[in-house]
This record gives structure tokens, sequence and C-alpha cells, in this order.
């Protein structure tokens, strides 16, 4: 049987490079108004009073008066209004879609909308707690009386934007009792729920198509409910097709980013070792609570790294303020800790005069070794044969010695991490309960029912793949269309790392049986998601496996840093990842090259802040994602691990490949300035910093 | 209302209509080809991007006015050339897309580049497409298949 | 609103003469700064006169004193062309991606006036002129009158600039950096042009101009012949008090893409870097 992992070229090349793929912008119906959003001109306070212009024929406005069920959009936590209805929370909050044909009267109208507010202070600092997490793993706190000496450290990071390149967007219209929306989405599912919610309707009633995707990194995870709902509203009373597409500032000014955070880290520590750990994160949640609850768990979770350490004592707060909502970004909580982690455990061995490598080798994750929330690493870790191969790739050992003497502005940096795949804890078994089918017709042809989304990742292609081999048929003969919830089953949202382990997982278990039923003329197998048994998590005291499995890498970066204007220049990456068995290895060697630049953008470039709840950078010029000039050559290797519930073996890999960059490239900046560096962006400013202040 | 003359995709058009459009408008919404996509509005992503008179522009930046009497060619328009082709092969082969989205862009851009000079080396590429944001793929394997593409078709540019 | 289609100079200074118009060359600045939506109209607040196809203003010509660009003249042609200054192409090479290179003008960059316009800093530092023409007519201005502060310049209603004229001068050392946030495609958080020449261990010419650290590009001529007629060991010794010089010059502001520390520390350090180099 061929190695399942040699590359195919993706099924979707051919309409991407033609430009004939359809995105949402690209598509037209006729009769269609178009939809713009109304926002609050103020953080916090309330409408006083809206003074409507005269609407021309054929114009409407649409608020939160015209939604008929509940106005609130289904996601884990339900705090978001459709449309707010008196309160503002945040900038640029929707108050109201202004829909008609002409985008000329459209803006005049939105224009002459005059709203009286009564303001109120708006509140930006992390005061306001909404969520409060708290464990421990082993003796907790109690192991500090133990300590000889205790390190303190607290790491910062900023916001990130996905900056997919294709902003958000949808087109509804109906379908007799229909309400249908086509979008630029991750979760089909997702949309439909909260539609079905928001207008009040009956299963039937709502349909959601996706349109290709360009890009969406966990911006088009629970956003597009949002606006899906709206447009819902709207195509309900309005019985039109209408499309609202956003301008690239209002998508950056008005989306969901990645959560801003504050980690403070203690370390007990005995006979030059780290004994114990105290942990304490902050995330900025924005207005709405929606997914940071998650996000903060993700965060807790890794608190230990790449490493095994006995005794935890782990906090964090989910703080509300009154800017713009943040939510899901590929690795989802991961990213923030896994730079506090990495810096500090460096950090700490550098104070205690130890060799960081040898000090971080000795702590390594090993197979059997219990994980912060006392669940069991079960597979084989194979962290030490990966840093051998990284180390000896980067010739690291003699770099990292010539570059620590003073004043040649060279570094290179090491970062370990993990990432935990699929849902964190009973997300699979209790929320998503992900169904998969696969149908077989006439004319043998196969056809993949699932709601995973081709965003990019390929998943058209590494799905079609999967199936091909495991029937032992031509990749051709194996159908799968962008999901339309009319015809396919919930296999739950394109999330976390879950899509091939997890959905890949369960259309492998269908491909078994309809291999065995392969002489039935027309049938469907239908399969849904059963928990391993051996997983057992306890959500509210966080205890247990948070996680099916773990996919582990490395990343070694090289910079050098200009003494004169402080900026970094990226000189090469390496990268050794386990993500179980590739089932499309240019697919994987794709993420790993996108994921790392997106996590060394984070590491070193990408800042983005806000003044009095405005974001400052809301452009593709101001928001700076690295282009061909700032990347480097990357270097990566694969080790395969076979995971035994995933199809051939393979685990996450799309989120991984982030998490590594940043803490890589900060301490390969640390090395090159000499100076401790904690907080990322590492910007030349900060560089600066670093370097005239002692 | 002006009267505009310009050839799109080897054909000559006449359209009287409001000069002040920009370029990406006329070509998605008066000729339907969408190709080439709007990203970002203002120059940055290259997303828009398509030949004037051969060479690499970002549609969302010119308007209509500039191109009167100019030839325009989009990816549409652009792709029944066998420098395509090659191009088209050499971006499969190296993985060199993901979302898509940009991809149209990075075609446009890597003929102008290809045009101007057949065989660049990594820097000259990695200029070639400074004007292309792409967020999935960090580049590596675009910047492999420009040279692929660069290698397969020698003597076509 | 009306727009104009400009073909030749007569026609559009014919219409300058009459209405009042936001010229647009390249148009890359000028719709951003205008755009409306996706798939409206620019939105711009005055009349327009399109200026992008007027051929004869397209052009790169030099006499035994002068190089001359014309209003038309794209920032690639200018890249590629041979007699175009050294200086001029490092900073072309940087400033704009290929695909604005080909749409872009330098005149665009001057009439633009915005305090990162790379160009405008290597312009400075070349002592550039202007010639403005209207219909009765034409004035030559130096460059450092003509931008008058952040997007202000000293162009009548009636009047276009149709050439930017560069004295040719030959240099010993040449100096750009532009500062910032990426590599390519970005606007400048500063940017640095150093310009010298030395003969028989004398200096001769220097010139020091740094862009996005004041209103308007920095240059002064009263520091740079302070050291002019020094020979390279004096003028290195005088880096501190060069340094000393520019430092009250530099008041730059805080921005989303830097702040004011950053951008005069890096400035100063341009300048002594420069120096130390010669």
């Amino acid at each position: 049987m061929k190695d399942i992992s040699k590359s195919i070229n993706k099924v979707d090349n051919d309409e991407k490079i033609s430009g004939s793929a359809k995105y949402i912008a690209d598509f037209v119906m006729d009769g269609m108004l178009y939809a713009m959003t109304k926002r609050s001109t103020i953080s916090k306070g309330e409408i006083v009073k809206i003074d409507y212009p005269q609407l021309p024929d054929g114009y409407y406005i649409i608020n939160h008066k015209d939604v008929q069920g509940k106005n609130v959009i289904k996601v884990i936590f339900e705090d978001w209004p459709v449309f707010t209805d008196k309160k503002i929370s945040y900038l640029y909050e929707p108050i109201m879609l202004v829909i008609g044909p002409d985008k000329n009267i459209l803006t005049q109208l939105l224009d002459s909308i005059q709203i009286t507010y009564k303001e109120e202070t708006p509140l930006f600092d992390w005061t306001d707690s909404v969520i409060d997490y708290h464990f421990d793993k082993g003796k907790g706190n109690r192991i500090f009386d133990q300590a000889d000496k205790v390190i303190e450290h607290t790491y910062h990071t900023g916001y990130q934007e996905q900056a997919y390149i294709e902003p958000q967007g949808f087109i509804g219209y109906p379908e007799g009792d229909k309400t249908t929306l086509i979008g630029s989405i991750q979760c089909p599912y997702y949309v439909k729920n909260a539609v079905k919610q928001a207008i009040g309707e009956k299963d039937e009633n709502v349909r959601v198509i996706q349109s290709t995707v360009g890009g969406a990194f966990g911006g088009k995870e629970e956003y597009p409910s949002l606006i899906g709902c709206q447009l819902a509203v709207a195509v309900k009373k309005i019985k039109k097709p209408i499309k609202l597409i956003f301008e690239r500032e209002e998508d950056m000014s008005v989306t969901t980013k990645r959560h801003p955070s504050k980690t403070v880290f203690k370390a007990a520590i005995k006979d030059r070792k780290i004994i114990g750990l105290k942990a304490h994160v902050s995330i900025d949640a924005g207005a709405t609570i929606g997914l940071s609850g998650v996000v903060l768990s993700r965060a807790l979770l890794a608190v230990s790294g790449a490493y095994t350490v006995d005794h935890l004592d782990v906090s964090g707060n989910v703080f509300r303020t009154n800017t713009v909502p943040n939510g899901a970004f590929r690795g989802f909580g991961a990213p923030q800790m896994f730079f506090a982690v990495d810096m500090f455990v460096e950090h700490v061995a550098k104070e205690l005069n130890q060799d960081p490598l040898e000090f971080r080798k000795k702590m390594l994750v090993k197979q059997g070794d219990r994980t912060s929330t006392n669940g069991l690493f079960r597979d084989p870790v194979l962290m030490p044969e990966m840093i051998e191969k990284a180390i000896k790739e980067s010739n690291y050992l003699k770099k990292i010695e010539d570059y620590s003497k003073k004043g040649n502005y060279k570094g290179i940096g090491m970062s370990l991490f993990y990432h935990g795949c699929g849902f964190t804890g009973s997300g699979e078994k209790d929320v998503i309960k992900a169904k998969v089918k696969l149908k077989k017709d006439k004319n043998k042809k196969v056809y993949i029912l699932v709601a995973a989304v081709d965003m990019g990742q390929g998943v058209k292609t590494t799905f079609r793949k999967l199936i091909s081999h495991m029937l032992d048929i031509d990749i051709k003969d194996v159908i799968y269309h962008n999901p339309d919830t009319d015809f396919v089953p919930d296999s739950g949202p394109t999330v976390a790392s879950r899509t091939m382990m997890i959905v890949g997982g369960l259309l492998a278990r269908a491909a078994k049986e309809m291999k065995k039923r392969w002489n039935e003329e027309e049938f469907i197998v239908m399969k849904e998601y059963e928990q391993p048994d051996y997983i057992e998590y306890d959500e509210k005291h966080f205890i247990g496996d948070a996680y099916p499995a773990y996919s582990w890498g490395v990343n070694i970066v090289e910079v050098e840093v200009d003494p004169v204007t402080y900026q970094v220049d990226l000189k090469k990456a390496w990268s050794v990842y386990d993500a179980g068995k590739a089932i499309d290895e240019r697919v994987v060697l794709g993420q790993a090259d996108g994921g790392l630049a997106q996590g060394l953008g984070y590491g070193y470039l990408e800042v983005m802040n806000h003044k009095n709840g405005k974001i400052m950078q809301k452009n593709m010029t101001d928001y700076i994602i690295p282009t061909a000039m700032d990347l480097c050559d990357m270097d990566t290797f694969l080790f395969d691990n076979p995971y035994a519930y995933g199809p051939y073996g393979a685990k996450g890999v799309g989120e991984l490949t982030l998490i590594g960059g940043a803490p890589a490239i900060a301490k390969a900046i640390e090395n090159a300035i000499g100076k401790n560096v904690f907080k990322i962006p590492v910007t030349p400013e900060y560089i600066m910093e670093l370097i005239n202040h002692d | 209302m002006t009267e505009i003359k310009f050839t799109l995709n080897g054909k000559k058009q006449i359209l009287n209509t409001d000069p002040n459009r920009r370029l990406l408008d006329v070509i998605r919404e008066d000729f339907q080809l969408t190709g080439p996509k709007e990203g970002c509005g203002e120059g940055e992503c290259g997303a828009c991007a398509v030949l004037l008179n051969g060479q690499i522009v970002n549609s969302c930046s010119v308007p209509l006015a500039n191109v009167d009497g100019q030839d325009i060619v989009t990816i549409e328009g652009f792709s029944s050339t066998k420098q395509y082709h090659v191009i088209k092969e050499a971006f499969a082969k190296a993985g060199g897309v993901q979302c898509g989205f940009c991809t149209p862009g990075m075609i446009i851009a890597t003929q102008s580049l290809l045009s101007e000079n057949p065989h660049p080396d990594d820097y000259e590429i990695k200029i070639g497409l400074s004007g292309n944001l792409c967020r999935c793929t960090g580049y590596n394997l675009i910047i492999k298949a420009v040279k692929t593409a660069s290698k397969d078709g020698d003597g076509l540019w | 609103m009306k727009s104009y289609i400009a073909k030749n100079l007569v026609n559009a200074l014919e219409v300058l003469n009459k209405d009042e118009c936001e010229i647009v060359a390249g148009g890359t600045d000028m719709l951003i700064q205008n755009r409306s939506h996706t798939g409206m109209s620019i939105g711009y607040k005055t009349n327009v006169l399109y200026i992008s196809l007027i051929k004869e203003l397209d052009y790169i010509k030099e006499d035994s004193h002068y190089i001359y660009i014309g209003a038309t003249t794209k920032l690639e042609s200018i890249l590629k062309n041979k007699i175009t200054p050294i200086i001029l192409k490092k900073i072309i090479h940087e400033m704009a991606s290929p695909a604005i290179r080909h749409t872009a003008t330098l005149i665009g960059n001057i009439a633009n006036a915005s305090p990162a316009g790379d160009s405008i800093v290597g312009l400075y530092a070349l002592n550039a002129k202007v010639r403005c023409q209207c219909i009765n007519g034409e004035r030559i201005v130096p460059l450092h009158k003509f931008i008058r502060g952040v997007r202000i310049i000293d162009l009548k209603f009636n009047e276009m600039i149709t050439e930017v004229i560069i004295p040719k001068n030959d240099f010993s050392s040449i100096a750009f950096k532009k500062v910032a946030p990426r590599k390519s495609d970005a606007i400048s958080k500063m940017s640095f042009v150093g310009l010298l020449k030395i003969e028989d261990d004398l200096l001769l010419d220097l010139r020091i101009a740094l862009g996005a650290v004041y209103i308007t590009v920095v240059r002064n001529k009263d520091i740079e012949s302070k050291y002019i007629g020094k020979n390279i060991k004096e003028l290195k010794e005088n880096i501190d008090n060069i340094l000393k010089d520019y430092e009250p010059l530099i008041k730059p502001i805080d921005d989303q893409r830097s702040n004011k520390e950053y951008r005069k520390k890096v400035a100063l350090n341009l300048i002594k870097d420069f120096l130390l180099n010669v």
C-alpha cells in the first residue's frame, strides 16, 4: 500500500489559480440589495434617541425590534446581542443595518441617522472579572514552603488580528419559508444554530452554505454568527437577497482578535531546580465574554509548557472591558501561554546560572507523565529526538555559543511546545457530538458529507485522499462539496485542530464500514463521535484528560538585530513537528510555513493596540503582517508518531505550527541583544528600550 | 459620464461611465470578471492585481480615467496563455495555494516579474512578490513556485 | 463635481484655468484618501483633473547641469533609467511595491507632501526644484520652499507641477535608510538620506535629510556648512557636536506606527552611523 503522506496536487488548485473559485463577494443575485451597518460612536453608554431620515422606496432599516427570536448570539457564553437595543458596550457596536439597492444612497442614509447617546465612562482597565478559574496540581501553592528561592516574572502579549485577506461577508436570500445564507465561514452549524435562535425558526427553515473561504484562522469561527444573524433577520423581513460584505477597515475595527494577556509566573526553586509553579493569567475579553472562558482554559492547561512540573497553582481571570470583543484565533490561548512559560523557564535557568537548554531538557514531558490537570501523556513523546534533529539541522549549539558573545547582534532561539488536539475537555462528547456521513451512489461515486470547511488548510484534498486511500478508489470518484446544512450533518466546527483527527477519524470509521459493504449498490454510512473510553475530564475542577492527544513541536529561529535601527532581520527558521502522521506531506508543510509565519509575526511584527477603545491599526497599511521580504527560509521536518484514534495516526496540525514562533523569535532577540524579553511583539521600539535602559 | 476605451483581455471595450470609478469595480461588476479580488482597497495587499500594459498594477488603486486607451489583462485573460500554464503547474507542484484569495494576484505578480526578468534570484522574487500579501503560506512555497516556473518555462519570457 | 481627463499639457492647463481641480496622476494616494466603498466611485470632494495620460510629461532627460523628470513619469521608469541619481533609485526601490511603482509618480509623491514621503527626503537632499506651470507662464521653486507643511504645498489653483529638476552632483558617499515596520509595502516610521563629497581628505559637501521626524523634511544647510571644509578626522571628532546640532530639529510624534522616542533616537543613530562610516 502507498504511503498516504506522499503528496498529491490539491484538488482545488485549478479553480483557485485561475480565479474562477467563487468567494462570497463574487456572488451576485437578481434584485440583490446591499446592507451597511450603522455603528455606535461611543464606547459605553445608552442610546437616548434615534432620528431616522425619510427612507426612499426600496430602502429598509433593520434593528433589534426586528429580531423575532432571542436577541443574542448563540456562542458558548451568550452575552452578545444581534443588535443592541439600548446599551452600548464598545465603540462601533452594531445598532442597525441600512439596506437598499444603491450604495450611494445607503451611505447618505447612514450619515443622516442621528443617534443621541447618554455617554458613560468606558472601562479599559482589567478590573471587571467575569470568569475566575483556579486549579492545583500536587501540593499547589504549599510547595513554595519548601522553596529555597522564588523567582517571579510577568509576561505580556498583545492583540493579534487574523488578517485573512478576504474580509467577512454573507449573502442571504429567501427560499420559500426558508432563510438561506451563503458566507465566508468556518462553522456552518454555528451560524445555522445561531440564526435559528435569532429569527425563531424551525430547523428546516434555516440553511447555511459555505462559499470558498479566503482565510479564516479563527476569525471566521464565531464572528460570522453575528453578521449572519443580522442578515437573516433582514432577509426574513424584506424577503429579498441581501449582500453584506465588510470593508477592510470595518473588518479590522470591529471583528474579534486574539486576546491580549498578562501572565504572572512564580517558580519555587530548590536545589537549583523548579519544584513548583504558580501562575496567574489575565485576558481581556473585550465587551462580550463569548469564547473567552475556553480561551483562558486552554492557556491555563498549558501552564507548564512542554515540561512536567509536579506542583502547580494555576489561576486566571477573564476581564470585560469596553473594547471590541476578542475571540478565536489559531492557537486559542495556547500562544499566549507558551510565550510566557517558555520564556519564564529560560529566564529561570539563566538566573540559576544553568545552561537553559540542558535545564529545559531535564524538565521535558515524558510518556506517562501527568498533565497539569493530572491527566496522562499516554502516547510516546518524541521531543528529545526532535530537539536533537533541530539542533543538528540548525547548528544551534555552535551558534548559541558564538552569538552569546557580546556585541555581534546575532541571535538564535529555541521554543518547545505542544498543542492539545481537539476540543478542550468533554466538548466533543457533550457539546459537539459530531456526526459524519459517507454516501455511495449507483455510479460508485462516494460523497463525503461533513460540515468541515476548507479555508485553505486543504481539507478538501486531504479528506478526499483519505477516503480514496481507504476505499482504494480514484480520488476523482470521491466528491466533497462545500458544506450546505441542507445536505450535510453537523460534524462540528472547523476549529481546534480537530478536523482531520476527529472528523477525519469518523470518516475513516465510516469508510471502513463502507468498504465491507461495497457490494451494496447505494447506501449511506453514518458515524457519531465516541469518546475514547480512557478520557475522563472534570471541567469544573480541571481534573483529568483535557485532550485525547497532543501534537508536539520544536522551533529554532535565527535573527540579526540592527544596532542602529533596532530592527530585526529574520535569517532562518527550523521546525520539527510530531503531528502523528501527515495525511499529505505538502499540505502539512504548507501549514507549517504559514503557522510559523503567523507565530513569528505575533512575536516581533504585528502591533495592534487601542486608544480609548478605538483600534489604531485598522488597515493593512498600519497592521503589519509579514511580506515575502520579511520572512525567511523555513526548513521543516516531520516525525511520524501515529495516534491510535486518528486516521492513519493523524493528530492536529493547524494550530501547533503557530505556537512556537513567538517564543523562538523572542529568545533569538534576547540572545542577540543580551537582554531578557518580557513582552511581544518585540518591536524595534521595545528593543531600543531594552538596550538603552538597564 | 465619459467615454472610456480600453482593451480588456484582448477585446476592445468602450464604456460610457464615471471615470472616477475604480478599475477593480469596473472589471468585477461590468464584466463579471471576479478573479481580481478586493482584500484591502488601498493598494496594499495585491489581491486585485491585473496587468496594465503588461505590468502589474493594483486595480483598486487605478481610476478608470487612467486606463483610457490602455491594455488590461486580468487573470481570466491571462489564463489562456502558455505562460499561465507553466506558472499554474508550478504553483500546484510547489503547494503555493492555500485559501486562494491572494493566488490570482500572485500569478499576475509572477507573470509581471518573469516578463521583465525571466531568471530572477530569490531576492528578486521576493521583491517581485513584495506587494502581494499572503496570510496562509508564509511565502516560501510561492517563492519555490516562481523559481520552478522560471525554470520550467525557460524561453517563454 | 466634474472630472476631466487631460491628454496633453495645454488641455490640462486650460482646464485648470477655468475650474479649480484636484490633480490626479497615478492616483495611488488620492484614491485612498478619497475612498468610499467597494463598488462606489472615488469620493473626491472637489473637481478632479486626471493627468496620467499626458504623454509629453512622461520623460526623464538631462542636460549638463540638471536631470528633469516629468509629472507623469512612473516610479518604475525612473527606477530603470540610467540617468536617475543613484540615491533616488535606492529610495524608489524601497518605497513601494512593483504594482505601486507601475502607477505612482514621483511628482505625485511631492504633491502629496506627506512627512513620511520617502522620495521627498531624497529630493530635499538633492536640492531639487519643481517647475509649476499655468496657462500664462511658469515658475521654478526649490522643493523645500514649495512644501509648506503636512500635505500643504505652494501650488496656485490654476497651476500644476510639470516636472522636477534635480541638479547633477557627484557624491563620494550616499546612504538611504527607510525605517519602516516591515521590509516592503509599508509607510516609513522615519527615513534618512545622507550625501557627502570628499576630495583629498576634505569634506566638500555634506547633506543630511530626515523624513517623518517633523512636519516637513528636516534639512539644515547651516549645520551642514559648519562642517564643510573639515577633514575626515575632524568630521569624525565632531560627530557628537553634529548630533547636538540636529537634536533640537528632530521633533517627531507618537502615532499608530511608532513613537517619538524611537524616531528621534534612530534619526540620531543614522546620522552618527553615516558619519562613522565615511
